[in-house]
């Protein structure tokens, strides 16, 4: 894990020791990049973070906060949180504690499969989980 | 001998404590003053979340101020009437309810009923925010902290104070010129004549730095003493404690402070 501990600023990263907002929907915790980031008006980041949603295939979620949402609905905004930033790497850290109600290699192979999902996702995981990866 | 030292060594420590907390509120606001001044701070989500402030602090609990405002108003003049009626002061009567309520304690109640309902909250949200790593999260998305969720409370607790005293001055003003003259047209002259000697610009002015200096307080304290709160679920209710004791010993200085500038 000091490898986490010493990852870059151009990582995009998934892990549960970087929560989602509480109080803010899905939908405006994804949206709050392109405002803040590349200075799009809320209209538009609304659009764009509805988008990214509806390629991950959970469009649905946009209303949700986090408390209301399931763990893998809330991995999911993550993950969306994550592409929108628009780094040079995306590392999903320890999915196992975010993912605990769905067979979770799986569940991030059946998203990284979809045709618009762009680039590749590293996965940094306990050595004892790996049998998990080769089902 | 040891107990002098512990002592001593006590008083220091709080003492240095207390310089820190002050230090730390006044670089947190002197930054906070900076990005008021940065045009990029102002983009359309930041506008949101201070009108959502506004709306939470100060319109969402109007009929409620208001409410609260008309009683405490009402039972205070009558008070200052009768004890005026009773040492043949009558003619002052006016003068001391615009000054007693609308001047000190209608902006000073204003500020412990929003210290109350949106000073906790905020103390709680943001040692909250930081002890579940949320405020970590934003800055690896590099989404400003201070500009998003520190900033537009700032403001809506200082435009919320000011909205909501002046508020409950004029309703004071009203019901002062109705317990001393009733319905009637009669006293409109001898009534406005008192509130223009009373409110010349230094006064209007002294009124409105304090109310601000009262929303300031109110919402400052609250996130600095969240953001002091260690990443232990157990301290978030000993930070808003602390929290709210700040508040509540600032918005008693400041008030101390305005009455010693105008009547000493």
């Amino acid at each position: 894990m000091a490898e986490l501990a010493a990852l870059p600023d151009d990582v995009a990263r998934v892990s549960h020791e970087l929560p989602l907002r509480a109080n803010l929907s899905a939908l405006d915790n994804i949206a709050l990049i392109p405002i803040y980031q590349r200075h799009f008006g809320v209209d538009e980041s609304n659009r764009q973070a509805l988008h990214l949603l509806e390629q991950l295939g959970h469009a649905g979620i946009a209303a949700l906060r986090d408390p209301d949402m399931t763990p893998a609905q809330r991995f999911i905004t993550k993950l969306a949180r994550a592409i929108i930033l628009r780094r040079s790497r995306l590392i999903i850290d320890r999915p196992g504690a975010m993912l605990y109600d769905v067979p979770y290699p799986a569940f991030i192979r059946e998203l990284a499969a979809r045709a618009e999902m762009a680039g590749t996702w590293e996965i940094f995981d306990f050595s004892w989980n790996q049998a998990l990866y080769q089902e | 001998m040891n107990f002098l030292a512990a002592s001593i060594e006590s008083l220091g420590a709080k003492v240095v404590g207390w310089f820190t907390v002050g230090y730390g509120m006044f670089a947190f606001l002197g930054r906070a003053g900076l990005l008021l001044l940065d045009r990029t701070t102002w983009n359309r989500a930041t506008f949101d979340v201070v009108v959502k402030q506004v709306y939470f602090t100060a319109v969402q609990i109007l009929h409620v101020f208001m409410g609260y405002t008309l009683v405490i108003s009402w039972l205070i003049i009558t008070i200052i009437l009768s004890t005026a009626r009773d040492f043949g002061l009558t003619e002052f009567a006016s003068e001391m309810t615009i000054r007693v309520l609308v001047l000190e304690l209608l902006p000073f109640l204003t500020a412990l009923f929003i210290a109350l309902r949106s000073g906790s909250a905020i103390n709680t949200e943001v040692a909250l925010m930081k002890v579940n790593n949320e405020l970590d999260a934003l800055a690896h998305c590099k989404v400003p902290p201070m500009q998003f969720e520190f900033l537009p409370r700032l403001i809506g607790g200082v435009v919320s104070v000011i909205t909501l005293a002046g508020l409950a001055g004029l309703l004071a003003l009203l019901m002062g010129y109705l317990s001393i003259y009733g319905v009637s047209a009669a006293g409109f002259e001898p009534y406005t004549r008192t509130i223009a000697k009373i409110f010349d610009f230094t006064i209007m002015a002294g009124l409105i730095a304090k109310c601000a200096l009262f929303g300031l307080a109110v919402t400052l304290i609250p996130v600095t003493a969240g953001l002091e709160t260690p990443k232990k679920l157990f301290m978030v209710p000993v930070s808003v404690l602390r929290g709210m004791m700040r508040v509540f010993f600032a918005i008693v200085a400041i008030e101390v402070v305005s009455l010693a500038l105008k009547y000493i």
